[in-house]
């Protein structure tokens, strides 16, 4: 998702933090790569980055002291870091590499969720979620946001702030695992929730999808399109799309026929950007154990996509994420594993030409750096990535294109 | 019950390989490594549902194989600290050996895009076999024979 520039918080920071921090320029397609001061502690992961509309930057991140489990989110201002702000702590949480919470942020407020373990089940584990308004200044009461009261697992959530002060959040749900004999498939869920945190209305989007994979959301010029990969009959797991147009779910849509047939988990979801009536869809499949990532573009909402463009072919393990630029070029992250593993950014024109690739950092294949996630405001990504090592510690950076 | 009909690797072969990863990898000790035993390495995380549906075959494997030259091995996707994968395999049910990173590091393998994957490695540690996704048991057994690998009972 992209943020209009013009945020004094977006335009001065670059000073605040240039001295000292400066590790490499790049010309033509690549950017101007700054690191950040990290607002996290020691012991510190899963973290995410989120821009509002007016362009600030918020990082969310998890800690952790013992067996104590923290969410954490912090705000990027013209004096540096704000002060680290608490969402919630427990000691019941699933915390996983690959899903992990997601931090909202709109004019009026924010949600956050993360998982918590079931009472029953040793795998089940629901959606559990506050929701911040800004007009009194609180954050309600913990709630859960699936109503079916199912010990099953729930997560691999993504929120889209809507331009009502409504939030639609989905989610993989897996009700039917447990309601269904024999045991159905996991299933994606989409609601709507107003500012307290009251469901507005939620919808089964697919009943049979993959059990592992994030799910993925941004909004068009004709409204939400969520993304996702889907679970065929004969076990194709490839990347598909509905969107919410005129209140009713569209059939969902393959992206592109992969035709990546796996009876397991790739733990590896899409991502959805999008702009007007630009949207960009990265993804990563290995059909024939050939590991892939491709970008496929719309220019109608999402209706239709572009042959895919292959990002990376066969030295990655996916890991993407996607931001439009205000230019209209399109910035994926993704994970390079030639040699030393590397978090890398390719930028590509509305046409899907590549401009130029960025390395972030060095990396590790590992599952404990998790996901680096992007975001945008203006022609600057901010990326924030897990710094493994004896003690990991989220990391943040900002590009400037 | 199994028994090898071919060896893959000489002798000589084989003690090189084993000593250079015992020196250079600081892997399996070599009690471990050195045996000459076929190893079925199974990544499993304890949220994959199929990884966990695996898990009871293993097990049921990992009792019939134990005196023959084929070892069942787990390892955690999630590379958790060892005192933390040791209680999610626990809790999971899992009866046969868990293998520290550092051992799955001396076996070179490349990690898994999917899960649950299983290897099967010669006793030379080479991947003879990659099985992506849930396997039954047949799946198994079958991998086993198209190495050579002969049943001796079922």
């Amino acid at each position: 998702m992209t943020k209009k520039i013009g945020s004094p918080n977006a335009v001065v920071v670059g000073a605040l933090f240039t001295l000292g921090l400066l590790m490499a320029s790049y010309a033509g397609g690549q950017g101007l790569l700054t690191r950040l001061p990290s607002p996290a502690p020691g012991n510190s992961s899963l973290s995410r980055v989120v821009a509002s509309e007016a362009g600030e930057i918020y990082l969310s991140w998890v800690s952790r002291e013992a067996q104590q489990v923290t969410l954490e989110f912090t705000r990027l201002t013209n004096d540096g870091w704000d002060a680290t702000r608490v969402i919630s702590r427990g000691s019941n949480w699933f915390v996983n590499w690959a899903d992990f919470p997601v931090l909202s942020v709109d004019s009026g407020g924010m949600v956050a969720h993360w998982l918590q373990l079931s009472a029953a089940g040793n795998y089940d584990y629901d959606i559990r979620a506050r929701f911040y308004r800004q007009d009194k200044a609180t954050w309600s009461e913990a709630r859960t946001i699936h109503g079916d009261g199912v010990s099953a697992e729930h997560g691999f959530v993504s929120m889209l702030p809507l331009n009502d002060g409504t939030t639609l959040i989905s989610w993989l749900d897996g009700r039917e695992t447990v309601l269904k004999e024999p045991p159905g498939a996991m299933t994606l869920r989409a609601g709507i929730f107003d500012k307290s945190g009251a469901t507005i209305s939620e919808w089964q989007l697919d009943d049979r999808v993959c059990d592992c994979c994030q799910t993925s959301s941004a909004m068009t010029q004709n409204g939400p399109i969520v993304v996702y990969r889907a679970r065929g009959q004969q076990e194709v797991r490839d990347i598909y799309a509905t969107r919410l147009v005129d209140g009713s779910w569209t059939l969902p849509q393959v992206i592109h026929n992969d035709n990546w047939q796996i009876a397991g988990c790739p733990v590896n979801g899409p991502s959805v950007t999008a702009m007007n009536k630009q949207v960009a869809v990265a993804w990563f499949s290995a059909k024939d154990d050939v590991p892939k990532i491709q970008l496929a573009l719309s220019t109608d909402s999402g209706l239709s996509f572009s042959e895919p463009v292959v990002v990376e072919s066969p030295n990655t393990n996916g890991r993407v994420d996607t931001t439009i630029l205000d230019s209209g070029d399109i910035v994926v992250s993704w994970m390079e594993t030639a040699g030393e593993a590397k978090i890398l950014l390719s930028r590509y024109n509305p046409s899907g030409e590549l401009l130029g690739t960025t390395e972030v950092a060095s990396s590790s294949a590992s599952r404990r750096s998790g996901f680096p996630i992007i975001e945008s405001v203006g022609d600057t990504v901010y990326v924030t990535w897990t710094d493994i090592g004896a003690t990991p510690q989220v990391r943040v950076a900002r590009i400037d294109y | 019950m199994f028994k090898s009909v071919t060896p893959l690797v000489s002798p000589g072969l084989r003690i090189l390989i084993l000593v250079s990863l015992t020196v250079f990898c600081n892997p399996l000790s070599g009690s471990e490594t050195n045996d000459g035993k076929w190893r079925i390495v199974n990544y499993w995380s304890e949220w994959c549902a199929p990884c966990r549906l695996e898990i009871p075959i293993f097990n049921e494997l990992s009792v019939s194989l134990a005196t023959s030259n084929v070892v069942i091995l787990g390892v955690n996707f999630d590379e958790d600290p060892m005192d933390v994968t040791l209680k999610i395999a626990e809790k999971m049910g899992i009866q046969f050996p868990v293998l520290s990173q550092e051992e799955v590091d001396a076996l070179a393998l490349n990690s898994p895009n999917v899960l649950p994957t299983t290897y099967l490695l010669s006793p030379s540690n080479n991947v003879v076999a990659k099985l992506v996704g849930q396997q039954s048991k047949q799946d198994i057994l079958e991998a086993l024979t198209l190495q050579g690998l002969t049943a001796l009972a079922e």
